[in-house]
């Protein structure tokens, strides 16, 4: 690679919290995802409080010096709100996903119970790793774009 | 002048709403499917939503389906659905910074902190018409792309990082000024919600931007270059890649939605330096003694839209460098002229009935006309 590779390494995540369980969640495979809440709906009792229902975001964000804030547009989301044995999970996620933010409200739910299912974290695990050696690929397919610009009179 | 609504031809347009249909599948061809549209036209779903202010790639790509690849119709079929969504929440403010990125240059620096990445472009292509495409299968799509993953080696993978910004180069060494003074107007507008009035605040100018039509946007960003404004800017950075997007839920917690992919430009320019000239002049001081700087112009738009985002960043420092000789410095010119829906809604309203107002306006032409005719001839010589 020209040039060499100078950049920052992005720490991984130590402990998964909210957040990087909706990383997974999100950025996962549709199908293992909706293969995965078949088998947790089999077992305990789901019961749908709002069904998947898209709806929009406004994007909050800011330039890069003066940092002023404006809109840079929406985002179309779905939103889903289940009970799992009397806990409730919210689903969230970009796109019209209703299978997806369905079970991401059931996952969610499960997640709050004092004890999560064993399934529900191993596949939390393994779809981190699916995700994380996909991205590795995607970027450094991109990093072999690097490039080393020279000027003429350096040949 | 008034309008006269007028009626009828209910048949006809029905009927024209279907042949234009007819047209578009009369070939018999296979209906192009969604996920191709979606994977194989990126770059125009990506100016559909951008300029539609809607990110929704399967929506874009049904809309660019529906109106036969017209991307003024995309944006303003885009616009007309967001109508309809409630909209129930604001993000967090989406930080750039921590773009995963796919494409990164600068045309300040030839050597950036993590280097410059050319990423995916056709800018360094012969732009060649490629008969082979004509050719490809599905089997020959695979075997491309098993060629393409083949040059990756396990092994060797480095880990996913985010880059420093290049304008921090500038910022450390003093060299680029905010230009926001105290007093600016910094409220942050809904220019969906709020009709904008001028002058408009900076929030209000940049979401119209964000949203403007690029060809429109690339005038006005062409015209400063050509001496119509303050110069030609210089890419600070331009950067295409995905950014996290967050919103609390109704638990009041801090909820992951996925990554949405923009185009980010910092232009950089000499304009700070005039302008700084000019408040010390203003303010009696000399105007020598000023400390020279740099401006930054500002561009972020949906997809990857580079040629968007380079124009917008170009048209944000000439808007902040007022100049009676300079469209693309006049706020009202630029924004009301670069909105793409009113632009193309208000252009085309001249295809529908204006039989009663164009009467009145020939009646007066021929009064005129007529009261000539009736007036004694002069006598000459």
């Amino acid at each position: 690679m020209p040039g060499g590779y100078t950049g920052t390494s992005r720490t991984r995540f130590m402990t998964p919290t909210q957040y990087d369980n909706d990383y997974v969640l999100c950025e996962c495979d549709l199908e293992p995802l909706v293969s995965l809440v078949s088998e947790l709906e089999k077992t305990h009792g789901v019961s749908i409080v709002k069904k998947p229902t898209v709806c929009s975001t406004m994007i909050r964000t800011e330039d890069s010096l003066e940092k002023q804030e404006f809109f840079l547009g929406e985002a179309l989301i779905t939103e889903c709100e289940v009970a799992v044995d009397n806990t409730a999970g919210y689903g969230l996620c970009l796109g019209e996903e209703p299978q997806r933010s369905y079970s991401i409200a059931v996952i969610d739910a499960l997640l709050h119970r004092e004890a999560t299912p064993r399934e529900v974290l191993r596949f939390l695990d393994r779809q981190r790793d699916v995700i994380d050696e996909r991205e590795r690929r995607e970027f450094n397919l991109i990093l072999r774009t690097q490039v080393d610009i020279k000027l003429m009179e350096e040949e | 002048m008034g309008y006269v609504a007028v009626k009828g031809g209910q048949d006809a347009i029905a009927n024209a709403n279907e042949l234009v249909e007819y047209y578009r599948l009369k070939g018999r061809t296979e209906p192009v499917r969604l996920d191709q549209v979606k994977t194989q036209f990126r770059l125009a779903i990506d100016r559909a939503m951008g300029e539609g202010s809607l990110y929704a790639p399967e929506h874009a790509a049904l809309a660019l389906i529906q109106v036969e690849g017209d991307s003024f119709e995309a944006a303003f079929h885009l616009r007309a659905y967001r109508t309809t969504l409630e909209r129930r929440y604001y993000s967090e403010v989406m930080n750039t910074r921590e773009m995963i990125v796919e494409r990164r240059i600068s045309s300040t620096f030839r050597e950036i902190p993590g280097g410059q990445i050319l990423g995916p472009t056709r800018d360094y292509s012969m732009r060649l018409l490629e008969p082979a495409l004509l050719q490809q299968s599905l089997g020959s799509i695979d075997t491309f792309l098993e060629k393409v993953q083949g040059y990756l080696e396990p092994e060797k993978l480095h880990g996913i990082t985010t880059f420093g910004k290049v304008i921090d180069l500038f910022q450390a060494e003093g060299i680029i000024t905010r230009e926001t003074q105290e007093g600016d107007n910094r409220r942050v507008v809904d220019v969906t919600r709020e009709a904008i009035k001028f002058p408009a605040p900076r929030s209000a100018v940049l979401q119209m931007l964000a949203r403007a039509e690029t060809g429109g946007l690339m005038c006005m960003g062409y015209s400063t270059m050509r001496g119509f404004a303050v110069g030609h800017g210089t890419i600070g950075e331009l950067r295409v890649g995905r950014v996290p997007l967050r919103v609390v839920d109704a638990r009041g917690r801090r909820r992951y939605l996925g990554r949405i992919k923009v185009t980010e430009c910092e232009m950089v320019g000499g304009a700070a330096k005039r302008r700084a000239a000019k408040r010390g002049e203003k303010n009696g001081r000399s105007s020598s003694k000023e400390r020279p700087t740099l401006s930054v112009g500002y561009g972020l738009c949906f997809g990857q839209n580079e040629t968007k985002a380079i124009c917008m960043g170009m048209v944000d420092t000439a808007l902040r460098s007022p100049d009676p000789l300079s469209p693309a410095s006049s706020q009202e010119f630029v924004l009301h002229h670069t909105e793409c829906v009113e632009g193309y809604g208000f252009t085309n309203h001249l295809k529908l009935p204006h039989y009663v107002t164009f009467q009145s306006e020939l009646d007066n032409i021929r009064r005129v006309v007529k009261a000539g005719e009736q007036k004694p001839q002069a006598v000459t010589g």
